[in-house]
């Protein structure tokens, strides 16, 4: 019957495939460890960015798909090292004989595909996050004056310690806040006039200023911070143009948001490919040794050269071969049996 | 009459040799925690260091990080003697250094207690610190120009954000110096030149405060400058509005997180201190049951272990004896050599 990729493995190669698998099985619980750690976090973040971000679509699936499939591949780690140790020790092994088919397509099915999942998902959180924080954003702006409207209550407070810790003013620049009217009408007197003309002249009755709210000051500028009339350049003729504008922060939150995220999410991203990796090799590995160990009847020291395989025929015979090798592991004791028998004979002939 | 008999049988000192084993190494892990947190202290200390006008006291952390390696080096050492004790050959090496170095760490855990005081005691000391300090920076906030002082703003700004102060006692220190360069001051302006004209020093002071003291939580835009004119603002009263500033002084802030983790680290220091001085009494234990096997050939024996061989009073006596002794020993030696000296001179 026809092998797919056949691999001749005598005692020796054997024995340094299993001990470079429980090398690598080692490397690949770190790298299952390293992914839940970088996921833990990343989701830790969007946890802590929520208010910004347009809920339409769900951010957190992929740090909980990648904790997921970090604690498949930590899982699959331990216990490939706990297999190659015992394939090294006879006495050890039988135990693990029935469960490793199993094992195996768990493995490919449950950790492959969670991982792979986790990688497509990695690479299409950057433009999905473009969007959320452009609507997210645009939508805390809005509704920074309306800290008595209930469900908004809280849009200022999270936008000036948003400004405050990630030093960003605005969305794109601190001009957007020019667009919008972030002084409530509660706090506008009605009977000074330079209100009423300033509503009058605008064709939805907001209060417009160029001024900007105080967490978007700079505190390395040398001058006290300059919110008001940023216009008009006659009020301050002492800002030197030619030094950079250190009075406001000069970038946009939506970059820097933008930038903080999309690098979690690629070091994730970088992360999970490295796991698959291992992942990928360790399933290789253990599926030639397992095969291996199974062409000499299960005897670990056997010096016979035997062949590692991947498949033993066509999927439908695969198949078939590892449900038998499921029943026969509930009955030991025939299986022992036959490969006795011809070597039995032999002597006799002889 | 010794204090504190206890009986040993063979048994029973291997037990306390293993026990005491074990204990020195775990406190050699908490010489290594005590190290990091005296770092962990300093670095703290000298990133603050602008406020507190350099010239705070490195006293605490400097004694808990040589307490630290301290620690670490007695317990490895009492470690390895408590290994060599179950094993007569190797004891006897360690027999004649033994009383010096109980001796020794009695003195440690002195010190060890006495460290974890001062932990909670600095306070006191960085309240005056920080007064003068906080007083200094808020005078230099505009000095962006001068050499070596052009940093105050930056940092006094950094340090209002981050702890959520203002000022040194309140919002009301900052009506007292002028915060605004004479540099960004149009002194073509009639306002201007009249409020300088009012003060005494010829200083520009206002009623307004830094962008820095801002509260977030507050539902009104920040209301910085003419704070105490209530016209100037629609729907304002400065006296009833407690969201649009942050109430709490720098001062306070600052005394508040310090203290709480020199607490913290004191309480550590404490249970640090209790544990030594239960390896201290053990190995005091181990030694006198040692020494006091009746026949050394016969490891199986029993034999006594004591604190003091006799009781406080009188082993505070015989210490004074025996240092009256050295006295007059010395005493002696010298009238010996005049009486060695006068006899050749008649």
């Amino acid at each position: 019957m026809a092998v797919f990729l056949p691999l001749p493995l005598p005692l020796q190669a054997r024995i340094r495939l299993a001990q470079g698998l429980w090398l690598f099985s080692w490397l690949l619980t770190l790298a299952g460890g390293l992914t839940l750690i970088s996921s833990g976090h990343l989701l830790a973040q969007l946890w802590h960015l929520s208010p910004f971000l347009d809920p339409t679509c769900s951010f957190p699936a992929l740090p909980k798909t990648a904790l997921a499939a970090g604690a498949a591949a930590l899982g699959m780690g331990v216990v490939g090292a706990g297999i190659t140790r015992a394939s090294l020790d006879a006495a050890r092994y039988p135990p693990w004989r029935g469960v490793l088919g199993p094992i195996l397509l768990a493995g490919t099915l449950g950790g492959g595909g969670l991982l792979a999942l986790a990688v497509g998902l990695a690479l299409a959180l950057p433009r999905g996050l473009d969007a959320a924080l452009e609507n997210g954003l645009g939508t805390a702006l809005a509704h920074y004056k309306d800290t008595e409207v209930p469900g908004h209550c809280n849009a200022k407070r999270l936008m000036d310690e948003l400004q405050l810790a990630y030093h960003c003013c605005g969305r794109h620049s601190y001009k957007d806040w020019f667009t919008v009217q972030w002084i409530g009408s509660r706090y506008l007197d009605p009977n000074n006039q330079d209100v009423i003309d300033q509503i009058h002249s605008n064709v939805e009755g907001l209060y417009l200023i160029d001024g900007v709210p105080f967490s978007c000051c700079n505190p390395h500028s040398p001058w006290p911070c300059l919110q008001n009339q940023l216009s008009s350049t006659q009020v301050h003729p002492l800002s030197d143009p030619r030094q950079p504008n250190l009075n406001l922060w000069e970038q946009g939150c939506h970059g820097v948001l933008l930038r903080l995220l999309g690098g979690l999410a690629s070091t994730l991203g970088t992360v999970l490919g490295i796991t698959f990796l291992l992942q990928v090799l360790v399933l290789l590995g253990l599926r030639y040794l397992q095969t291996a160990l199974e062409g000499l009847g299960g005897a670990i020291d056997g010096e016979g050269d035997t062949q590692g395989y991947l498949f033993s025929g066509g999927l439908k015979e695969m198949l078939k071969s590892a449900f038998q090798q499921g029943l026969c592991a509930q009955r030991p004791v025939p299986e022992e049996v036959p490969p006795e028998a011809p070597a039995e004979e032999v002597p006799a002939e002889a | 009459m010794a204090l504190m008999k206890v009986k040993f049988d063979q048994k029973k000192r291997v037990k306390l040799a293993q026990g005491l084993w074990l204990m020195n190494w775990i406190s050699v892990l908490t010489g290594i925690i005590l190290f990091s947190l005296g770092i962990f202290l300093k670095i703290e200390l000298k990133k603050r260091s602008e406020v507190m006008n350099n010239s705070e006291s490195h006293f605490v952390p400097n004694s808990l990080i040589g307490v630290g390696v301290l620690a670490c080096i007695f317990n490895a050492l009492g470690g390895k003697i408590c290994y060599d004790a179950l094993d007569p050959a190797k004891y006897s090496k360690w027999k004649p250094w033994l009383k010096p170095f109980l001796i020794i760490c009695v003195l440690f855990n002195i010190f060890l207690f006495l460290v974890s005081l001062f932990c909670f005691l600095m306070r006191g000391s960085l309240e005056s610190t920080l007064t003068h300090g906080l007083k200094n920076g808020m005078k230099y906030y505009r000095d962006t120009d001068t050499p070596g002082r052009c940093f105050m703003k930056k940092t006094i700004d950094m340090l209002q954000i981050e702890f959520r102060c203002c000022g040194n006692n309140g919002f009301r220190d900052w009506f007292e110096v002028q915060w605004i360069s004479n540099r960004y001051l149009d002194f073509a302006s009639k306002e201007v030149k009249d409020r300088i004209k009012s003060n005494v020093d010829g200083r520009y002071l206002v009623d307004g405060v830094p962008f820095s003291c801002c509260n977030p939580n507050s539902p009104r835009p920040c209301i910085q400058t003419q704070l105490t004119n209530n016209s100037a603002h629609y729907s304002y009263d400065y006296q009833t509005e407690e969201l649009n500033l942050w109430i709490r002084g720098c001062r306070e802030a600052l005394l508040h997180y310090y203290s709480s983790m020199m607490n913290t680290m004191g309480a550590i220091v404490l249970l640090v201190w209790l544990f030594e001085v239960t390896i201290t009494v053990g190995l005091r234990y181990l030694h006198t049951a040692l020494e006091n096997v009746a026949n050394p050939e016969d490891p199986e024996c029993e034999s006594e272990g004591w604190l003091l061989e006799k009781s406080v009073s009188e082993t505070w006596k015989s210490i004074l004896e025996s240092l009256k002794k050295l006295g007059k020993g010395s005493q002696v030696e010298a009238a010996a050599d005049e009486g060695g000296q006068a006899p050749p001179a008649s």
